[in-house]
């Protein structure tokens, strides 16, 4: 390209200096043109030898540059990435994780909304079922979460319903305490037992068992208190998890807002846990929550003060060889004693009341790819069921009881369908009812948590 | 009550007996691995998720809860692929040590250079990792940043021990550079593979082979039949060399898609001791080559 360029220089030179030289001899004119040219060949060299020098230049830079990236792999000092890596989630640090759970149903009962409404359970409470036949909403939970500093982590979950938002739960938890320590305090769910410290959207089953209807809540709401707990995990080999909450006491069922002046609730429990193989793991142990009690549960006009005491034992096995394939096995077996006055609203009278009483479930899930397939069998008055009014013990008839199965489906971690069928033998006066439920639960935003 | 919690406050006296090694938690098999090479009989190394298991699916277990407990240190992928359990792992470790912005809380994922980073995603698109393709393991470049990572950190955690470290990181380096020769005659340039999930680019990336598609239409979730019968008849048309897979998942999918295509089919091992004599960083390195040949 160069050449052709000179080429061409050369040609308009010839051409140039044929008309400058025009009345010169021709000779004279060679001459000229001999020298001319002598001079453009010697430009030609040394433009030659300029590219080659050049050529080696860009030769030797490649070189350069191949060297240096094989010193590359041996840097002297770690590069570290500036950016946040994401732990949690990767999000800036203004923005707490923020996420939404939808929990919806659709239901369908033999019974009557009214009839449901009114469904307690004789001789332990007389609150009915929230829920209508057709479509239901539980709640969209808003559910925000980070950490405030070094030393605390902040949670809060907000469920709104048509009713409108509430504080669910709100509470921070300790990071920076010595080894093994930890203080959670605000409003949370009580580490009572299995079911109640999980939400309901992580339950296997749509619906709380009866030993939780009867002695908790008739709602999924459970123990959830204001109030301060204190756990430890012990440096043993196997987990071992001790903890004591100091409670508001506001659980209706339970206790009741104005059953005393200040807090009036205490709980106490332990769990411990084995892997008995490199896939299975039992968790167990006992729970205890006591308090002064003032409700309007226990007989319908009534009110009854005193104090309740209720007690848990809860064991779950866990079997995941394969994301593919799973079981878990789960029971709770609850004991409540109550003692106190039961007051006729009406006639004003006053009768000392005694209860003894207790209850159990126990479900099964089998994990199948993306499915899953459990059975639910609960039921309350197992051992004792001692309901002793001004001395005089009650026949509370035959043992309620209740069968459930279910089979769900997860499209992705974030979405589940399911379906539930329940009989329910609990009102042991009234008609069994048998409930269907198909519920849809979706999670958008952060990422939730594997808990075991 | 009272007596229960002066039950409670006599054992919540017992303090933890001193040891002398550094425990140091890891949550991956590769990782835990990398780990003992550096600290060698001078640290006691408890991993947390079993080379059979999908790392993307573990549950926060008691036991791993436990171990988090006891940790000096705890070394972990990062760029998400733990999210689902490390966050509620390291608060309930109830272990100052571990958690967040602490020595000893190490993201091997800063000392690589992240592929496949998204600016903008949402779940439409799958279980997608924004902060980057987080199995970066299968890289001789990746795995030299992590290691070196690791023993700066565990140097300065134990200080004492620090030139032992050292030592142990030279000799990983030369067998390393020894192995990277060795490596660089195995031909997979132009290779073409079809994979499950997104878990061999970086090492397609460091042996010039490529991945020309993948049996997961989207991360995480299994393929539709439609997808499958599209992927099939390309397959059928590009003849590609292998389909590859990770032992925990997609197994299945991927048999059956090579008797249909006719295209074999290859489980590589994706961690250590995901396959018999694969015990170390180098030995699942050379597995996962030789699988690929």
């Amino acid at each position: 390209m160069k050449q052709g360029i000179i080429l061409f220089i050369l040609l308009c030179l010839v051409a140039l200096s044929g008309s400058a030289f025009a009345e010169s001899t021709i000779e004279s004119r060679i001459r000229v043109l001999e020298e001319t040219l002598k001079k453009q060949e010697e430009t030609i060299k040394a433009q030659q030898m300029m590219i080659n020098e050049l050529k080696e230049q860009i030769k030797k830079d490649k070189d350069g540059v191949a060297i240096t990236a094989e010193s590359k792999e041996n840097p002297p000092e770690i590069k570290k990435e500036t950016k946040a890596t994401g732990l949690f989630g990767g999000s800036a640090l203004s923005n707490p994780n923020i996420s939404m759970v939808l929990n919806t149903y659709a239901y369908s009962s033999n019974l009557t909304t009214d009839e449901l409404k009114n469904r307690g359970i004789s001789g332990y409470t007389t609150e009915g079922i929230d829920r209508r036949n057709g479509f239901n909403l539980d709640a969209a939970e808003l559910a925000f979460y980070a950490p405030v500093d070094p030393y605390f982590n902040l949670y809060a979950t907000i469920p709104v319903t048509e009713d409108g938002a509430s504080v669910e739960e709100a509470y921070f938890v300790t990071t920076a305490l010595p080894e093994g320590h930890q203080i959670k305090a605000g409003k949370f769910k009580s580490g009572f037992g299995r079911l109640n410290a999980q939400h309901s959207h992580v339950w296997d089953f749509v619906d709380n068992p009866l030993p939780y209807r009867a002695f908790i809540s008739s709602g999924d709401e459970g123990i959830d208190e204001k109030g301060i707990q204190y756990t430890y995990l012990a440096p043993l080999p196997f987990y071992t998890i001790l903890g004591v909450e100091i409670l508001q006491g506001e659980n209706k069922t339970l206790f009741g807002s104005d059953a005393a002046g200040g807090a009036h609730a205490y709980a106490a429990f332990a769990k411990a846990s084995l892997d008995v193989s490199d896939n299975a793991t039992i968790l167990f142990g006992p729970s205890v929550i006591t308090g002064k009690t003032k409700t309007d549960t226990v007989m319908t006009n009534s009110d009854f003060t005193g104090d309740t005491t209720l007690y848990g034992l809860e064991l779950t096995y866990k079997w995941k060889p394969t994301k593919y394939q799973g079981f878990k096995l789960q029971s709770e077996y609850l004991y409540r004693t109550q003692s106190g006055n039961l007051t006729d609203l009406t006639l004003g009278s006053t009768q000392r009341l005694d209860r003894n009483q207790d209850g159990l479930y126990i479900q099964g899930v089998y994990l199948w790819n993306r499915w899953e397939f459990g059975a639910r069998y609960d039921t309350l008055s197992l051992f004792t069921d001692d309901y002793i009014l001004d001395g005089v013990k009650r026949d509370q008839g035959r043992r309620p009881w209740r069968i459930s199965g279910m089979a769900d489906y997860t499209f992705s971690e974030f979405s589940l369908l399911r379906l539930q069928y329940n009989h329910d033998e609990s009102d042991v006066t009234g008609k069994p009812n048998d409930e269907l439920f198909l519920q849809l639960i979706f999670t958008i935003g952060a990422h939730p948590a594997h808990q075991f | 009550m009272k007596k229960l919690l002066i039950t409670f406050l006599i054992m919540f006296t017992f303090s933890t007996p001193a040891l002398a090694k550094l425990n140091i938690v890891a949550t991956l098999p590769w990782i835990g691995s990398l780990a003992s090479e550096i600290g060698k009989d001078k640290v006691a190394v408890k991993v947390l998720v079993k080379p059979s298991q999908d790392p993307h699916q573990i549950e926060a277990k008691p036991s791993m809860i436990l171990a988090a407990r006891n940790a000096d240190i705890l070394i972990y992928n990062g760029l998400d692929l733990e999210i689902g359990y490390l966050p509620l792992l390291i608060e309930a470790s109830r272990n100052p040590k571990v958690q967040p912005g602490q020595a000893g809380n190490l993201d091997c994922s800063q000392f690589i250079k992240v592929i496949e980073k998204h600016e903008a995603v949402d779940r439409s698109m799958g279980d997608v990792h924004p902060l980057g393709n987080p199995h970066y393991h299968l890289s001789a470049q990746n795995i030299l940043g992590v290691i070196r990572g690791i023993t700066q950190v565990l140097s300065g955690l134990d200080p004492e021990q620090s030139s032992f470290y050292k030592t142990n990181l030279a000799t990983f380096e030369a067998k390393l550079k020894e192995k990277r020769k060795q490596w660089a005659s195995i031909s997979l340039t132009g290779k073409r593979f079809v994979a499950y999930h997104r878990f061999f680019e970086y090492l397609a990336q460091e042996f010039g082979f490529q991945i020309v598609g993948y049996v997961e239409e989207k991360p995480g979730i299994p393929p539709s039949a439609g997808y499958i019968e599209k992927l099939v008849e390309t397959m059928r048309r590009s003849k590609p060399d292998g389909i590859i897979t990770t032992a925990y998942s997609g197994k299945d999918e991927i048999n059956a898609l090579s008797q249909k295509t006719g295209v074999r089919s290859i489980v590589i091992p994706h961690d250590v001791g995901s396959a018999p004599g694969v015990n170390d960083w180098f030995s699942l390195m050379d597995a996962v080559l030789k699988s690929l040949q």
